[in-house]
């Protein structure tokens, strides 16, 4: 049977990294390679031994696809090209492929410089693995060989993440990666056309959430930075370059213009280049059919936001400063951290997730304590405030998807399934379609139904009309008999069997069956025959019956003939013959039935007579 | 109107574009107070994919909703969001949504639904009949919300369906009924008749709720309230309609405090008259006022309820999309028009109703057993609002952290 094989790669029940196996069409495709943030071993990294114990991945895979830049994505990229092996296309969006590398190079600085790991990947692996990266556009169809083709769908969630069609003949496959059903500021909703996939791959994370709207995280924020203005404290925002920085800008801008309020707000030069940079890819990128809305805009055209300069970090009184990098882990947000740390009234907001091992992550876990360079220590007195603004879709937002995109079959993976229970019902019921929720290392096999396109010669298709009766109808199937032949190894048709015995240049032949029934009559040969056939005419209605000169009685296409045995003139013996088409048939004799099973030999005839 | 900002869009080579936006939510907090003020400690804006009328505990932290179309409908008990909860930690804790801790269908509407204290049991009505569905919701093994039996009620069709209430102690007993002479008390694991109610009016039932663990009160639509012992066979205390008028519908509750004294009951009528008595003297005088609703007569979900931990404070919501406190100390004996404490006016502002024709009007609203504040409001519109409000006479001139 045709079939989908889905495997996540992973071990027990943990969530928090994306690296899926899909064996579609003969084809092997793996889904992101995320890195387990929470782990400091091997345990980060997916399980590769599924494909091979050994040796590389290249020979196994037919291409590896990360759907965005997050590290639970993308995280592992470069240990499993550079370090396990794989030479093989990597697909991923224009963005994504701008903005992974750094990322990997930070997480690679702040594993290696401030854990102090020994095997990881180095920042060459990271080079020569983007080396590897084919680019996709969105919406287009890209053939990565002759038969495996894929193809990118706007998924909103951060710039440059995308959801994927992967199309084997005609079987295929989609998965989200990471998605949002509300458009944001800055970036659209996920959005797919009604592809029909066999299976549809999501996460379910945050399939059982409804999320708060977002007015009121921004509400929330902006009350938290108007309180600490109000008391003449500064406050620091650790952001990317991209994305959400521009956001929580226009938000502030906004509240500022509206309030009337006076006090500064920076945005941090480093900060200003990179975003340019990357803005330029976010142009090209967007221009492709995104929908609904996102913001265009210069950058730095606010009228409230400043550029800053390190500085004014010393001057009295409120403030709000954006600073990179995001995590505290370095660089300029770092340095004003330290100097504002100490003071009550100030406040730092971290917009987001922090990996293990920075300032951000242990002030989130309410250290107030933090050891710094030549073992000087800092008191955090400000407060720290967590706030998420990250997009995922929720329950409904994957009703939404499935809506949309109508697939045969669901998959969800990363959830716990015996807390999935009511989604995979609401999903089987609404949609009736089967809901399946493998654990990771476990494999799902779906059956697919792939349909199979055959011409039919023109002849075939004439001699079958020509028999008269109604139109061909799906609900009712009409048997008919054709031979299938595939030509060059892609195209099937499907001729009369005289066609395909002329192309082929073989003989044709007939089988007929026959078998002897033996009758007490004292009549002669020629009237025992003549009272088959009135008696056969009376009883088989509706059947062409005929009586031929030659002593034949010919039933439809079974010859019947009589004989008188050699010992016994009263002993007759009936000759019956049919063609290897007559499945079934009945004949009656003398009132009783003599029936044939299908297929049988004459010695499996079965008559109940008594004669 | 909200305001519009329209920004020139122009980078380096790229074309030029417009984009104008519409800023909706600055009305939701900047409404009324000059100097700028927050008037609401903690606000979550929630939207479910269908409207519910029905909001019950089910624990501290998770509440149950559930579907009023006419065919299949979902219940679901929903976890309150961590950093609504997290007093200590709130600022380190990002976590603002709704878990749906457990889900189940229904074959019908849910007018009605009630959870059994100490027990993952609830019971629902369909508003359709008297009858009661009794439902599992489900532990740590799975998540599904499953039926596991029926309660025959008295009627097999009736207009607005019974009200239930359950028993706060012992083993797990339901009351119910459509009217007043069904009121019966059913125990639920063998479906026993264990009390019922003695009287022959036949006044539709608009509540019922205990006031202690054998006494109850049952509230009916036209105004008289009646307050038994499920110990005793006797009949009813009655206290009749503060007024005579016909087509005024009223509500009740009952504040179920710790001393007789604070047991107070309030009836609110469909046109905003608002009357209060003590629990042990109902006709007697107690305090009166008329409400400031919007659209007194249209209105068919009224939710009047005691705040289980402000002393005089009571809430009203089903006359249009607004939730409203009132403090009761400040009534008279004369009816006089009172102003609301505070009103929650989220759902008529932010309404994600599609259509206009219909406005969006509060469905239910509770308060939460401990928190002082904090309210879950639910709306004709699928939303869910939890909100933690700032009383305006604590409020100094800068907002309170």
């Amino acid at each position: 049977m045709p079939e989908i094989k889905v495997t996540p790669l992973g071990a027990g029940q943990d969530v928090g990294r994306s690296c899926i196996l899909v064996s579609i069409g003969g084809k092997n495709i793996m889904l992101d390679c995320g890195m387990h943030m929470g782990y400091n071993d091997d345990r980060r990294f997916p399980d590769f031994s599924y494909i091979t114990q050994n040796g590389r991945l290249t020979d196994f895979l037919d291409c590896l696809i990360i759907s965005h830049f997050h590290l639970d994505h993308c995280g592992a990229l470069p240990y499993m090209s550079e370090m396990v092996g794989y030479d093989g296309p990597i697909y991923m969006t224009h963005p994504t492929k701008a903005i992974c590398p750094i990322l990997l190079e930070d997480f690679r600085k702040i594993t290696v410089d401030k854990k102090g790991e020994t095997n990881f990947f180095t920042s060459q692996m990271i080079k020569d693995c983007m080396k590897k990266v084919i680019p996709l556009n969105l919406h287009q169809t890209v053939q990565v060989d002759d038969e495996l083709e894929i193809k990118a769908y706007y998924a909103g969630h951060v710039l440059g993440a995308a959801m994927v069609h992967i199309k084997v003949g005609s079987e295929s496959v989609v998965y989200t990666g990471d998605y949002n059903m509300t458009p944001d500021r800055h970036l659209g909703a996920a959005w797919i056309d009604k592809c029909r996939p066999d299976i549809l791959i999501s996460e379910s994370t945050y399939a059982t959430t409804i999320r708060d709207s977002k007015r009121c995280r921004e509400r929330d924020f902006l009350k938290k930075v108007h309180e600490s203005i109000e008391r003449g404290g500064k406050v620091l925002i650790p952001v990317f370059a991209l994305g959400r920085a521009q956001e929580l800008c226009i938000l502030l801008e906004t509240f500022w213009e509206r309030m009337n309020l006076k006090a500064p707000i920076y945005f941090s030069t480093g900060l200003t280049e990179k975003a340019n940079h990357y803005y330029k890819l976010f142009i090209t990128w967007t221009n492709q059919k995104i929908r609904k809305t996102f913001v265009q805009r210069n950058m730095f055209e606010f009228k409230h936001i400043k550029a800053f300069d390190r500085s004014y970090a010393d001057n009295p009184g409120p403030m709000v400063v954006f600073a990179t990098p995001g995590m505290l882990h370095a660089g300029q947000s770092l340095q004003i951290f330290k100097k504002w740390a100490g003071n009550e009234k100030n406040m730092v907001i971290m917009p987001g997730y922090c990996v293990q091992g920075t300032i951000g992550h242990k002030i989130l876990n309410g250290q107030r304590k933090l050891e710094m360079e030549g073992r000087a220590t800092l008191d955090v007195k400000l407060q720290v405030e967590y706030m998420s603004f990250s997009a995922h879709a929720d329950a409904k937002g994957i009703m939404q998807l499935i809506r949309m995109a109508e697939p045969r079959n669901m998959l969800l993976v990363h959830g716990e399934a015996v807390k999935m229970e009511f989604l995979k019902g609401k999903i089987e019921q609404e949609f009736s379609i089967d809901c399946y929720m493998p654990a990771n290392g476990e494999t799902t096999t779906v059956t697919t139904n792939p349909s199979v396109p055959v011409d039919i010669s023109l002849n075939l298709l004439k001699r079958e009309m020509a028999l008269g009766g109604p139109l061909p109808d799906p609900k009712k199937p009409r048997t008919m008999h054709g031979t299938l032949i595939m030509k060059e190894n892609v195209s099937f048709m499907l001729v009369s069997s005289e066609q395909a015995l002329k192309e082929l240049g073989l003989n044709e032949h007939q089988l007929r069956f026959t078998c002897h029934v033996q009758l007490q009559d004292p009549h002669s040969d020629a009237d025992t025959l003549h009272r088959i056939y009135t008696h056969l005419k009376s009883v088989l209605k509706g059947y062409t019956i005929q009586h031929l000169p030659d002593g034949t009685v010919i039933v439809e296409s079974i010859v019947i003939k009589v004989s008188s045995s050699a010992e016994d003139s009263n002993t007759k013996v009936l000759l019956l013959s049919w063609s290897y088409q007559v499945k079934t048939w009945t004949l009656f004799l003398e009132g009783l039935p003599m029936q044939s099973k299908p297929g049988s030999s004459p010695n499996h005839l079965v008559i109940e007579s008594l004669f | 109107g909200g305001l519009t900002f329209t920004f020139d869009c122009s980078a380096q080579n790229h074309v030029t574009s417009k984009l104008s936006f519409t800023v909706f939510y600055v009305k939701l907090y900047t409404e009324i107070h000059k100097p700028f003020s927050f008037r609401y400690k903690d606000l979550h804006v929630y939207q479910l994919e269908h409207p519910t009328q029905v909001l019950e505990w089910t624990s501290g932290n998770s509440v149950c909703v559930a579907g009023y179309s006419q065919s299949k409908n979902e219940i679901l008990e929903l976890r309150l969001p961590l950093k609504l909860l997290a007093d200590e930690n709130k600022s380190l804790c990002a976590e603002r949504d709704f878990k749906v801790s457990h889900g189940g269908f229904t074959d019908g509407p849910v007018r009605c639904l009630t959870h059994i204290p100490g027990t993952r049991c609830a019971v629902t009505n369909d508003g359709l009949s008297s009858d009661l569905q009794v439902w599992d919701l489900g532990g740590e093994e799975s998540d599904v919300i499953r039926r596991t039996g029926s309660i025959k009620g008295k009627r097999s069709a009736s207009e607005r369906g019974s009200r239930i209430a359950a028993r706060p102690s012992s083993a797990p007993q339901v009351l119910h009924g459509a009217q007043i002479s069904d009121v019966q008390l059913t125990e639920l694991a063998s479906g026993e008749t264990l009390y019922k109610l003695e009287t022959d009016s036949a006044d539709p039932l608009s509540s019922l709720q205990f006031v202690s663990d054998t006494v109850f009160l049952a509230g009916c639509c036209n105004g008289s309230v009646y307050v038994a012992d499920t110990r005793t066979s006797a009949p009813p205390q009655l206290s009749h309609s503060p007024s005579s008028a016909e087509s005024v519908i009223w509500w009740t509750d009952a504040a179920a405090g710790p001393h007789p004294s604070s047991r107070r009951v309030i009836r609110v009528s469909s046109s905003g008259q608002a009357v209060v008595s003590d629990l042990r003297n109902l006709g007697g005088a107690g305090c009166q006022a008329q409400l400031d609703v919007q659209t007194p007569g249209r209105c068919s979900q009224v939710k009047v309820s005691w705040a289980p931990t402000l002393d005089d404070c009571i809430s009203v919501s089903g006359f249009s999309g607004v939730v409203q406190i009132y403090n009761t100390r400040l009534w008279g004996a004369e009816p006089q028009e009172a102003r609301p404490l505070f009103e929650h006016r989220g759902h008529a502002v932010s309404s994600q109703q599609t259509d206009d024709s219909v406005p969006t009007f509060v469905t239910s609203h509770i308060w939460h057993p401990e928190r002082p504040r904090t309210l879950l409001s639910a709306a004709s519109d699928g939303s869910v609002h939890v909100w933690d409000w700032v009383d305006p006479n604590r409020q100094g001139g800068s907002p309170t952290p």
